[in-house]
């Protein structure tokens, strides 16, 4: 068998076609508009690079992987929310100071208004929401109380279903009329105003989407109705997706933008090339390193969150390494809340925010350092003498002079047991948290603490306890990540990290297994709506977790965005994601 | 040829099975786990986390999970609700019937996810492979004749810096050279893109299409042309200083004639059977190149499969791997014994 010259062209050629056709002129993976979306415009005929028809203006948004889908309820990877919040709305938002704005909703429902009743001697409310009667889905359908109860309803779904935040707090939803209807509630919960919106939760259409297959799995999240500022035009899966505006968006004149390209590009210096290029508009959660390289650039501008979220902080697990009982087997070393205390005066997070994280960061020692709720707890000293003299006085000395202290006399430990502990952190976050690990590392080491260092998947850190998680089956000593909580209402985020209940394996994320009745009934009593009271529970617990340090807070991890000079109206936000106000942004 | 053509397929069909099991095993054993979080919040709580197990089918023993993964449960009836009670069918057809499960991350069949990106990795890796037997097969031929000249010696030494490259640093700067210094002389934007497959919104050309690949595919195939010139250079030294090569040239052949044909058919020999054996890359893809280069391919899907920890996913990736490497070691058989006529297979 042999091939002439003319035959092999003709096979080189039919591979090359081959592939262009496989790839090319095949279906290219497209989600296709929705068939009933009324107003999309058909894929512009255009000569300029990525696709920008002359005279439209367009922006482009880079981000390093795929959104799953457009249900950020299912999976929150931030990437769903960034396309949810461009076409789906929800009852109310969040702006990037806390306060909360209706979206769908006509008005937001207060006590103050009637919106909200309660009944304290039941435990229970019911809140009132009446919708715009001015906004449609894309298809002309109107936004309505049906849609809202479809999307309950489905959410709950014990088969097909999913959970949010609070939402067992909900016994049920009851149609007032079209565009009204009541929530009613089994207990008094404070975080209701954007339980059905924010950057999770969306309102989907009862009449587009398919109720059979089901919350976790409906075709409406590929191919969304949108009701909020852009439609969905196309998406490629694993390289763009473009939005164009909604002409029926019922806030007039906006978007003021023509269209918006979230194009995925997974290396972030490639990402930083494009944004300095001009081929790029906006850099999602752009790291502190990439700011800081991008400062100086002419064409780009930063976008800082005016408050912060994600505070990197130390987890600290009071119960002997794989058990999840501090009272039956505490923890050798970290039981002692002198040695918790010693930790974190022997750590100078001043040096931590400014040289590793390059100045974007600042030092946070409470929970509670935001509005609505700051408490006044003064920040611990950085003071490694006073930490060695504590660890002293809780009988750890070094009395072989090795550098590593040893138990002599501790309260856990037997005696002669080394001050020898795991910091583990996750691997996600990158190099600055890796250096940060080091650096803590280097610290503790100074006041007779061996650490030794171990990175790990975030997947391993956080699974489950039947899949061996790490936290979950207490098989660790110290870690290393950012956690906080986003909105106006820190109740559902404390529950979870501090309270008691969420001490019991799979329960929660209390992985330290800090047990206090006090913080418990605290917590419990600050489910109520009056403002008052919620500020002096919230201040007290504060002193609590100061005086007992479960957790050691570190500093604050910055969010920003960088985006071209050209756009305009960008603000990021630790309670959305950056696409909350699109509809507001403008070319220069 | 035939027979064993059917023998070597139907023995690959235990074979997929035992392998099947492993990677199963390995896959569901693996530190961490689908129900941790990731992104913004890093830790799912137990509620949802009950949920997703019983959706995902987390709640059965490994050995049902994988009865179930390979026909299927839809002949018995299951917990959809958590209540404890099995109340109704399940939905899953298996593997055997075509059914490779919903992935846990995008919640779509994944047959359909992985028929979005397998095409890009297929037309990038076809084009690339295609390019470095262009290029390798001639520079390994000139190599081995023109022993110890200049251009050997250019040649040993760019393989060597070639093979020393990281791929991963290599494209970053050819993203600097290309696309962020070297600028379109008519245009003024730059020279090539910075990755992706096509200008997005513009009409389908050649010449858009082209000038994406060209970039990507030299990321891929500078390790691969330096390797297999060497490898051919290697095996046509051998080959030219055989007894027959010298009986070509006594018989008075040109030297072309008993370079091309005489030589460079046996000295390609090997190659072909480590091409063959490349094969799979066809399909595996490139990560390095198609993460520097934004290409929404197989080796991204797969990379972000395994730090999902999407079961469904992993596993069909794995599957389908696996059973184009059998594909490919049988086609490595076949093309030897076409291209050897003193193999037979009987």
């Amino acid at each position: 068998m042999s091939f002439k010259k003319s035959q092999w062209g003709t096979l080189a050629t039919a591979i090359l076609v081959g592939g262009l056709f496989l790839s090319g002129c095949a279906p290219r993976a497209a989600t296709a508009v929705p068939e009933s979306g009324a107003g999309i415009t058909a894929a512009p005929e255009v000569e300029e690079p990525e696709g920008a028809t002359a005279g439209e203006s367009q922006v482009v948004i880079v981000i390093p992987e795929d959104p799953p889908n457009f249900n950020a309820s299912l999976s929150d990877t931030g990437y769903d929310a960034l396309v949810m919040e461009l076409v789906m709305l929800g009852l109310a938002d969040l702006d990037p100071e806390g306060n909360i704005f209706p979206e769908l909703a006509a008005e937001l429902p207060t006590v103050e208004n009637g919106g909200v009743i309660t009944d304290e001697e039941n435990g229970t409310m019911d809140v009132t929401w009446n919708l715009r009667p001015d906004i449609t889905w894309s298809d002309g359908t109107p936004v309505s109380s049906d849609d809202v109860i479809f999307t309950y309803e489905a959410l709950i779904d014990p088969e097909l279903g999913s959970w949010t935040q609070g939402i067992d707090y909900v016994d049920g939803i009851e149609k007032v009329d079209v565009d009204t209807f009541i929530v009613h509630y089994n207990t008094i919960y404070p975080g209701y105003l954007y339980q059905f919106g924010g950057e999770q939760m969306a309102i989907w259409p009862a009449h587009y989407c398919d109720a059979a297959q089901g919350f976790s799995q409906w075709e409406c999240a590929q191919k969304p109705l949108s009701n909020g500022p852009y439609l969905l035009e196309e998406w490629i899966v694993g390289d763009h997706l473009t939005f164009v505006r909604n002409p029926n968006y019922y806030e007039k004149g906006k978007p003021v933008i023509d269209k918006i390209i979230v194009r995925i590009v997974p290396d972030s210096s490639v990402r930083k090339t494009m944004l300095i290029n001009g081929d790029a508009d906006l850099d999602m959660w752009t790291t502190e390193g990439m700011l800081h390289d991008l400062k100086d650039e002419p064409n780009v501008e930063i976008s800082t969150s005016p408050n912060n979220r994600w505070v990197m902080r130390l987890f600290l697990n009071l119960a002997a390494r794989g058990t999840t009982d501090p009272a039956a087997t505490p923890h050798p070393i970290l039981s002692d809340v002198r040695v918790r205390k010693a930790i974190r005066m022997a750590i100078n997070v001043e040096e931590l925010s400014k040289e590793i994280f390059l100045g974007y960061s600042k030092p946070i020692w409470t929970e509670f350092f935001r509005e609505p709720y700051i408490c006044n707890i003064p920040q611990p000293k950085y003071d490694p003498e006073a930490a060695k003299a504590l660890l002293e006085e809780a009988g750890w000395s070094d009395q072989d002079g090795d550098g590593v202290r040893e138990c002599h006399g501790c309260q856990a430990a037997s005696e002669g047991d080394l001050m020898e502990m795991e910091l583990i952190t996750y691997a996600e976050y990158g190099e600055l948290l890796e250096l940060t690990q080091q650096l803590i590392g280097e610290m503790l080491g100074e006041i007779g603490m061996k650490l030794n260092l171990t990175i790990m998947e975030g997947s391993v850190m956080w699974a489950t306890s039947a899949e061996g998680g790490i936290e979950q089956t207490g098989n660790f000593d110290i870690n290393l990540w950012d956690d906080g909580f986003f909105g106006n209402n820190p109740t559902d985020f404390l529950w979870e990290l501090y309270h008691s209940a969420s001490a019991e394996p799979d329960m929660g994320w209390n992985v330290g297994r800090w047990i206090n009745p006090e913080f418990d009934t605290l917590l419990e009593q600050s489910y109520t709506l009056d403002e008052t009271v919620r500020k002096d529970l919230f201040c007290q617990m504060a002193t609590i977790l100061d005086e007992e340090v479960p957790v050691i807070l570190l500093f604050s991890a910055v969010n920003a965005e960088a985006h071209s000079a050209r756009l305009q109206g960008v603000q990021s936000t630790i309670n959305d994601l950056v696409t909350w106000n699109a509809a507001d942004w403008t070319l220069k | 040829m035939g027979q064993y053509v059917i023998r070597r397929l139907l023995q690959a069909v235990p074979l997929l099975l035992l392998v099947s099991i492993l990677l199963f095993i390995l896959v569901n054993i693996a530190p961490g786990g689908p129900l941790a979080g990731r992104g913004q919040t890093k830790h799912i709580r137990p509620e949802q986390a009950e949920i997703l197990k019983r959706q995902y089918g987390l709640d059965k023993p490994l050995a049902v999970r994988y009865v179930f993964w390979l026909i299927g449960n839809d002949w018995t009836k299951v917990d959809n609700d958590g209540d404890g009670v099995a109340e109704s069918y399940g939905q899953s057809k298996g593997i055997l019937r075509g059914d490779f499960g919903t992935s846990y991350r995008t919640r779509r069949p994944v047959l359909e996810t992985i028929g979005d990106y397998l095409p890009n990795t297929i037309y990038l890796m076809t084009i690339t492979l295609i390019i470095v037997a262009l290029l390798a097969i001639p520079v390994g031929v000139i190599s081995a004749v023109k022993q110890y000249s200049i251009f050997d010696i250019t040649v040993t030494t760019l393989s060597f810096m070639g093979q020393a490259i990281p791929e991963f640093w290599l494209g970053l700067i050819l993203i600097l050279v290309f696309y962020a210094w070297l600028k379109n002389p008519f245009t003024g934007g730059p020279l090539l893109p910075a990755g992706g497959m096509y200008t997005i919104g513009a009409p389908f050309s050649v010449w858009d299409w082209g000038k994406h690949l060209i970039l990507p595919v030299v990321m891929g195939s500078v390790g691969w042309v330096t390797w297999y010139s060497r490898f051919l250079r290697s095996s046509m030294l051998d080959v030219i200083h055989q007894d027959y090569i010298r009986t070509a040239r006594a018989k008075g052949l040109t030297e072309k004639r008993t370079l091309f044909i005489h030589a460079l058919r046996n000295a390609l020999l090997p190659l072909v059977t480590i091409f063959a054996l490349d094969l799979p890359y066809i399909v595996a893809g490139s990560l390095y190149v198609e993460i520097i280069f934004s290409w929404p391919g197989m080796g991204r899907l797969y990379y972000q499969a395994a730090m999902d920890r999407d079961y469904p996913l992993l596993m069909a990736i794995l599957i389908i791997g696996t059973a184009v490497v059998i594909l490919s070691n049988l086609l490595a058989d076949i093309v030897y014994a076409i291209l050897d006529p003193r193999i037979h297979y009987d």
